[in-house]
């Protein structure tokens, strides 16, 4: 057990393909946290992380002899993949979701900003819920880099693997999502302020 | 605070906060259940293919030995009386390998042939090993050959063949049996067949016979 801990990713991989149960368990239990957060940063969902964690794994069970080591890591196959699940399930998703639930990206943002109480979001956590709802709004090409970027600190390279483009791809589209996400949070920032003045004169008069 | 650097922060703290979330454990569970159903899967089939083999092997073997039998049954028939007595008077005909080929009696072969073209163009008979191995031994020394008969050619004249004549060994597209009634093989339309065609003195091509 000792032994296969100190095992490549590829390694395990190999020994899982020949039946190894064991090496199953280990790569699964190395891997799967960045593909559930990764899945759940993408949807939103943790239903669909799940699913997706499952389908990826999965995946590799029966389709694993396509990975090829000399292309990239086995970390990076495996988010390819799940990008690729997680894609297909939102496409699914969108068509069966009710119209009313549907709407632009620019609107659930305002939507997502309005919806917040200024003086509940001077709180971190409703910060990082406001940060978490504009991530989910951007564009799935501009939220996918934000995430395997700045969320899950994979490297450019990687993401450039992951996402099968150029690097300056990434980080263009990494600069656009950034200018998003300031546009989307900003007028939450603004409310703060106004709230906390609010707050402030409020105790003046008290 | 600049908004870049609000937003980095935001993100870290996202980030931070997802950290340990990690897929339920039932996801896990599930994932080695379907790994054991797999191996069993993958091992049943392995017995199954390995029966089909031997079947495979069996039923093979029993083809080469009926093939075998018919091949020597059919020999047996070559040998039938009326066609050993033909088979006696062939000798006669046979040339050493060394000589030219006894053109006459080719010459007369084609009249033959000739005098009732329409039957010998369209539905040329394939000549058996046993009985045609001494006429393919004048042409070449492989003795192994099957030839067809001499098909004539359209601007046939025997009576050129009386004064010699050559045969040369060419190879044709497997297309040219079709332009003689001869059935081709599509799966192998693009290979050579070996064919001797037969020169008059006049040095025109006055038949042709196919050699497998």
């Amino acid at each position: 057990m000792n032994l296969k801990n100190d095992l490549s990713d590829s390694e395990l991989l190999r020994l899982m393909l020949a039946g190894d149960e064991e090496s199953l368990a280990l790569l699964y239990r190395r891997r799967q946290g960045g593909i559930y957060r990764f899945a759940l940063q993408m949807s939103g969902s943790k239903t669909i992380a799940e699913d997706v964690t499952q389908e990826v794994f999965l995946f590799l069970m029966r389709e694993g002899h396509v990975f090829d080591p000399v292309k990239g890591s086995l970390s990076a196959f495996l988010f390819g993949v799940t990008r690729n699940h997680v894609l297909r399930r939102l496409r699914v998703e969108q068509l069966l979701a009710p119209l009313g639930d549907e709407g632009d990206d620019d609107v659930s943002a305002v939507q997502a900003a309005t919806d917040l109480c200024p003086l509940e979001d001077l709180t971190r956590a409703e910060t990082i819920e406001s940060v978490r709802k504009a991530v989910l709004s951007l564009p799935s090409k501009y939220r996918e880099v934000v995430v395997l970027c700045e969320l899950q600190d994979v490297s450019y390279v990687e993401t450039a693997e992951i996402l099968g483009c150029a690097i300056g791809t990434v980080r263009s589209r990494l600069h656009r999502a950034r200018a998003l996400l300031l546009a989307k949070l900003r007028p939450v920032a603004e409310i703060e302020e106004t709230g906390s003045a609010t707050v402030k004169s409020a105790r003046c008069f008290a | 605070m600049n908004d870049e650097e609000m937003l980095t922060r935001g993100l870290k703290a996202l980030a931070a906060e997802m950290e340990p979330l990690e897929a339920p454990e039932t996801v896990e569970a599930k994932l080695l259940a379907a790994f054991r159903a797999q191996q069993k899967v993958v091992q049943m089939p392995r017995r199954q293919s390995n029966a089909r083999y031997w079947l495979m092997a069996v039923a093979a073997m029993l083809l080469i030995a009926i093939s075998v039998v018919v091949f020597r049954w059919n020999a047996g028939r070559i040998d039938s009386p009326p066609q050993q007595a033909n088979k006696q008077e062939q000798p006669q005909n046979i040339q050493p390998e060394n000589k030219r080929p006894s053109l006459e009696q080719f010459a007369i072969n084609v009249e033959n042939q000739t005098s009732n073209p329409l039957p010998q163009r369209r539905k040329p008979r394939r000549v058996n090993v046993a009985s045609y191995r001494p006429e393919t031994a004048q042409v070449a020394n492989h003795t192994n050959e099957i030839a067809t008969d001499f098909i004539p050619l359209g601007y046939m004249n025997a009576a050129n063949l009386q004064d010699g004549g050559q045969i040369v060994r060419v190879k044709l597209p497997r297309s040219a049996l079709a332009k003689f009634g001869l059935p081709v093989n599509m799966d192998r339309y693009n290979e050579k067949v070996k064919a001797d065609v037969l020169f008059g003195v006049d040095g025109l091509a006055h038949a042709i016979r196919f050699v497998q």
